[in-house]
């Protein structure tokens, strides 16, 4: 059920007063070009930009730097909803210029890349917003057609689906693996990665409350929130107390995220955490042997407004593992009832030293298939693990 | 998989929760605490001591109950939970958000003070 978007290329208007860019952009992206994948067009400024959208009402995507003449990036954020409500903009920023990063956040930007580009990850930031984009569209166009719940769900599904990372990194100092698979029709787990500054990298696990749409929606804005505050602020408590008060704004429906963060820093091998109401990870040690990370205090949020969550630190050693996880895991059952619970997880790891973070995840989601031994999924499995090598 | 027996004792009313609460039951859990409560219910007491599992979507709806209460100036009161229903509430926080006494009788304590 993937949107398919290959029958027509995608359509971004670039916007930069940057001369450049233009032949820059037609260079580097002339394989997609020429293989009718994407199709640029371009301004120089927010005025020309609203300009060209009204020209061409079928732009999937504006690409957008901040600071332009006559109109800059964030003016014109505010002021695409009117002209073009369908389209999703991606902001290019300096790299570290949270301040403007969360301003373009709040005023809807789906997602951003900075400076110098990294045309790679330029291409994976098009193709998953060209994607989402492409779910929107086709889930307004069969509302009407298809039942409603279903409909829901599915979609719901793929939000989900779309805002998880799908490759890892996996360097000298350290290794990432993570895999979410999905329950059938209820759950609402994602997990992250955050590249931040000198190399440290935010891991988050998460799992939302609720079902549907209005819980994929909760968790997009979970994610969004997570990812401008680990940018805007250095320690974890600090970001949980941001993401968590502005969640808590106008939220009648009652609905929450419990939410591990962590970030690791691969020269050090210190793992700084807060938990914001979620299972603590796992630890594991060279040998095999595990043990629970200390809990900090914390809360779901989104529902405790301006909670002062606490933080802790651990220092990996080599060989050893973080595995963060949510519910689903230790919550699955089997036919007989019983649930799979820590000592089973424990299991997994003891004995078998030196797995990398790949097997380790794979090992651990393998595990509770075969104890669930065919037994209906009720909640997302969602399982990440960090290696310190 | 789910039962709530509620017994009213003047303006507060008791609700014993049997089972699972869990996304298959969830909305019936809500409707059936909701059919009982009165405008001018001061407090509502569920003794969890029966509970044997509760889900995320149905955290959200013991706290969706304690916000509509909260309207009416009530409140929502804990009872009685086993080890793994409070390591649920003490892992999510929500030990932290709703009041949770060892008994009936405490809560009932509770509300006099």
């Amino acid at each position: 059920m993937e949107g398919d978007i290959s029958s027509q290329p995608g359509k971004i208007l670039v916007v930069d007063d940057e001369p450049d860019v233009e032949r820059l952009m037609r260079q580097r992206m002339r394989r997609e070009i020429r293989s009718n994948q994407y199709e640029f067009i371009f301004a120089g400024n927010g005025i020309e930009a609203l300009a060209k959208l009204q020209e061409h009402k079928d732009v999937h995507m504006v690409l957008s730097d901040i600071n332009m003449p006559e109109m800059d990036g964030l003016t014109l954020l505010d002021e695409i909803p009117s002209v073009a409500p369908n389209v999703r903009s991606v902001i290019v920023s300096a790299y570290g210029d949270m301040k403007n990063i969360r301003t373009a956040m709040n005023r809807g930007a789906f997602d951003f890349v900075t400076k110098p580009i990294d045309f790679d990850d330029l291409r994976i930031t098009i193709q998953r917003t060209l994607e989402t984009i492409e779910l929107w569209r086709s889930a307004l166009e069969s509302r009407d057609k298809l039942v409603v719940l279903e409909n829901e769900l599915s979609l719901a599904n793929q939000m989900q689906q779309s805002i998880l990372p799908k490759s890892f990194p996996a360097t000298d100092s350290y290794q990432v693996f993570a895999s979410m698979k999905a329950a059938r029709d209820v759950g609402g787990d994602f997990y992250d990665m955050i590249f931040l500054e000198n190399g440290r990298i935010g891991l988050a696990v998460a799992d939302v409350s609720g079902k549907g749409i209005p819980a994929a929606m909760f968790m997009m804005s979970s994610r969004t929130l997570l990812r401008g505050a680990a940018i805007g602020h250095s320690n974890p408590a600090e970001i949980l107390g941001e993401v968590n008060s502005l969640l808590c704004e106008n939220n009648d429906t009652a609905m929450f995220v419990t939410l591990f963060f962590g970030i690791f820093d691969p020269v050090t091998g210190e793992l700084v955490y807060a938990n914001g109401g979620h299972n603590p990870p796992v630890i594991v040690g060279a040998d095999g042997a595990s043990g629970l990370l200390p809990t900090t205090d914390g809360v779901a949020l989104g529902i405790s407004p301006g909670f002062d969550f606490g933080e802790s630190s651990i220092e990996l050693a080599a060989g050893e593992m973080a595995v963060i996880y949510s519910d689903g895991v230790t919550e699955a059952e089997n036919r007989a009832g019983e649930q799979f619970e820590l000592d089973r997880l424990y299991d997994v790891f003891t004995g078998v030293p030196k797995r990398d973070a790949r097997t380790t995840t794979v090992d651990v989601i393998a595990a509770v298939d075969a104890f669930a031994d065919g037994n209906p999924q009720f909640d997302d499995i969602t399982c990440l693990t960090l290696r310190r090598c | 998989m789910m039962n709530v027996k509620t017994e009213r004792m003047g303006d507060v009313l008791s609700a014993d929760v049997e089972g699972r609460i869990d996304g298959s039951n969830v909305v019936q859990f809500e409707e059936a605490v909701r059919a009982v409560i009165e405008n001018s219910d001061r407090a509502v007491i569920m003794n969890f001591e029966k509970l044997v599992y509760i889900s995320s979507a149905g955290l959200r709806a013991i706290l969706l109950t304690a916000k509509s209460l909260q309207k009416q100036d009530a409140k929502l009161l804990l009872c009685s939970l086993s080890d793994r229903i409070r390591e649920v509430f003490e892992i999510s926080g929500f030990d932290k958000i709703l009041p949770i006494h060892a008994t009936k009788d405490d809560a009932l304590a509770s509300l006099e003070s």
